[in-house]
């Protein structure tokens, strides 16, 4: 018998027994849904957990001070640092070229004095202290930063920056709308120390720019995101002062720090100690990130078992329906034998019976899963969203897809074979018995 | 195709079910020669044996004891595929309840037997459609068995038995669930059948008018083969019924 007329054939039985298929289907729908719509929760709980610890940014990027290491802090994510020591492109480039190093990408920070505008909000005293973070923008993928709104200054620009939340809360604006500060002016004075006869003046380099966007990042401690060439600017106008000026935190270190990306999480270890031995303190969330990464597998396991129960449950209904099926055309399957089918023919008819059954159950649940997970997204999203976090991105992964649909046609088919034996084994003599 | 029936030889065929306090014992020293191309009819008491007969004959049911050879096969020692492939191509059966499928139509059911061949799909259709008409249901192609009368089913089944072309046709009871002028019919159509085709037939019936018309026929009794006698007449239903005395005769 062809496969075509087996299929046929199958598919004429179940729609003979229509009311029982339809339940046998929804058992295997719902219980495909629920797997799907698990394992996709998981992973993207999984993807998302990782970038909000990331910031968005790569997972596997290294943060390198302009400092010595210190040994007793190698296996720390946050190590302390050692003592100062001068980062400059030699040593950026030295890392560069490390193996296992994606990319490097040069930060400086400055101490400013800010001034808002006018615009939403209000800060007392109208002016503050806070470090800009100066970092070259050309790929801000390489960056542990993230836009909440808006956008990242322009590479290059002296007159565009970025705020953070840090920023909203210093202004007591509301932080669930980020939005409403872009476009808002901010006045950001480098510092310079004079020391004037007796008396210690300050005096500082005013720039005009424009609040652009509003991120979370990780590149560098300091509330304000704008780019290298303003910092590096601000930074030599400073370091020009005189006197004492111990608050402004001021080094000849070209670099105040680095963003290296390494070639993936697994290699953030080697890296960060190839760069101890190139001289530098590092510091990277790896520790964090894999015991994190660990949790959320064991809670991606469990969720998947959970899943997987519910199936093979659901496909104990096919056998369930199968068998009663057997059973009451035990007649109609002795006279397929007693025409001519072989053991192997009637086997077919109702292994493609009960595969048919767990493919249409495993569409539909896989479909209905990946709906159920993305109402669930747009759920957590707007949660997250209010709570001035990044959304979550769930996009239909495909591989979970064809994991249900393949998982339920498989299960189905074991499921099936225990009727389609029997029905298999059933003797032809079946076709002249009475019943 | 004159001279495609098989010929049936059977030499003390013995058979018993085994049940739950011991075994019954179906048939019980069967000798039975039907020529090839030749009708016979077979009589006998309810639980005679006849059944069982036909489906050791074909090949629903392994032979226990004795030989049993039709046309040039003989069943003992044949089983799985191989027995698949002498129900499928040397037999057609016919069934009292006539064993359609209720899902499928009446051209459906007939192709159903030659789906299990390798007949290309094309020949298929026109062979089955060529057999529905050959039954008197040309018109009734598409309905399904419920939609059909007992008669009309009966033809399908019929049709179906001599969808690849078989050389001996078993019939058990064909007539045993239609009203008498659908069992005319029916009988009729077979014996036309038999004359076209030249295939062998055996009809069980418990219809002495029809068990009269075979040209050779054969009465079971508790297993064994008794005397027939002959024309529709004849009193063998009392000799089957009468199972002690019978019984008494054949030890
Ligand atoms: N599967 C079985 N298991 C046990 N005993 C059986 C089985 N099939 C038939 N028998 C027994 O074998 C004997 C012959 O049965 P069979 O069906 O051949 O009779 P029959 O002549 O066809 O009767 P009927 O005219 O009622 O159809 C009976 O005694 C019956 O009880
Ligand atoms: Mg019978």
């Amino acid at each position: 018998m062809s496969f075509r007329d087996a299929f046929a054939l199958a598919l004429k039985e179940v729609m003979r027994r229509l009311g029982r298929s339809v339940l046998t289907l929804m058992a295997v729908a719902l219980a495909a849904c629920l797997l799907t719509a698990l394992v996709l929760i998981s992973r993207t709980a999984e993807t998302e957990v990782l970038r909000q610890l990331a910031k968005g940014g790569p997972l596997a990027s290294i943060k390198v001070a302009a400092a010595a290491p210190d040994p007793s802090q190698l296996a720390n994510d946050n190590a302390r640092p050692g003592s100062p020591r001068d980062l400059g492109p030699q040593a950026a480039r030295a890392i560069g070229q490390l193996p296992d190093v994606t990319s490097v990408v040069p930060v400086i920070t400055s101490r400013m004095i800010f001034v808002p505008g006018p615009g939403a909000g209000r800060s007392e005293p109208p002016y503050f202290y806070d470090t800009a973070v100066g970092a070259d923008l050309r790929d801000p993928s390489l960056l542990p930063i993230s836009v909440l709104a808006g956008r990242l200054p322009a590479p290059g620009s002296l007159t565009e920056v970025a705020v953070t939340p840090g920023y909203l809360e210093r202004l007591r604006l509301d932080p669930t709308q980020p939005e409403k500060v872009v476009g808002d002016g901010l006045e950001m004075g480098a510092p310079r120390v004079f020391d004037d006869l007796e008396e210690q003046t300050f005096r500082a380099l005013w720039q005009r720019t424009e609040i652009v966007g509003v991120v979370a990042q990780e590149a560098a401690p300091g509330g304000i995101v704008t780019t290298i060439e303003h910092t590096r600017r601000a930074q030599r106008w400073s370091a020009a002062s005189d006197g004492d000026t111990g608050d402004l935190d001021l080094s000849d270190s070209p670099y105040t720090g680095l963003v290296v990306v390494a070639d993936g999480l697994d290699r953030i270890g080697k890296v960060r100690r190839q760069i101890t031995d190139i001289g530098y303190s590092t510091s990277a969330p790896e520790n964090l990130i894999a015991s994190v990464q660990r949790y959320l597998n064991v809670v991606e396991i469990v969720l998947t078992a959970i899943g997987s129960i519910a199936l093979v449950i659901a496909c104990l209904g096919i056998t369930n329906a199968l068998l009663a099926a057997v059973r009451e055309r035990r007649r109609e399957i002795g006279v397929l034998k007693a025409i001519g089918a072989r053991d192997r023919d009637v086997l077919f008819v109702f292994l493609i019976e009960a595969s048919l059954l767990g493919a249409l159950g495993g569409v539909l649940g896989s479909l209905g899963g990946w709906a159920s997970a993305s109402v669930v997204g747009i759920v957590v999203n707007s949660y997250l969203t209010a709570q001035g976090l990044l959304g979550v991105h769930l996009g239909p992964s495909w591989g979970v897809l064809l994991l249900g649909v393949l998982g339920s046609t498989l299960l189905a088919s074991v499921a099936g074979a225990v009727p389609a034996l029997k029905a298999a084994r059933l003797p032809a003599r079946e076709a002249v018995n009475e019943s | 195709m004159p001279a495609s029936g098989a010929p049936i030889s059977v030499q003390g065929l013995a058979h018993a079910f085994r049940s739950g306090s011991g075994s019954v014992s179906a048939l019980d020293g069967v000798d039975l020669e039907v020529p090839p191309g030749g009708y016979a009819s077979l009589i006998g008491a309810s639980g005679a044996g006849k059944t069982t007969l036909l489906a050791i004959l074909g090949g629903l049911e392994p032979p226990q004891r004795g030989s049993v050879v039709v046309g040039d096969t003989d069943l003992f020692g044949l089983e799985g595929d191989g027995l698949a492939r002498y129900r499928r191509s040397t037999v057609g059966f016919v069934f009292q309840h006539f064993g359609l499928i209720g899902t499928l139509s009446a051209l459906e059911n007939v192709e159903l037997a030659s789906i299990l061949t390798s007949l290309p799909r094309r020949a298929r259709r026109a062979r089955t459609l060529a057999l529905l008409h050959a039954v008197g249901l040309g018109q009734r192609t598409t309905h399904k068995p419920g939609e059909l009368s007992g008669g009309e089913r009966q033809r399908v089944a019929i049709a179906r038995a001599l969808a690849n072309e078989p050389r001996l046709i078993l019939a058990d009871e064909p007539t045993g669930n239609l009203d008498e002028a659908s069992a005319q019919g029916v009988i009729e159509l077979l014996e036309q059948l038999h004359a076209e085709r030249g295939c062998t037939i055996l009809v069980v019936t418990h219809n002495r008018a029809i068990a009269g018309r075979a040209s050779q026929r054969i009465a079971l009794s508790q297993g064994r083969i008794v005397p027939a006698s002959n024309g529709p007449s004849a009193d063998w239903e009392s000799s089957g019924l009468d199972r002690r005395s019978d019984g008494g005769r054949s030890e």
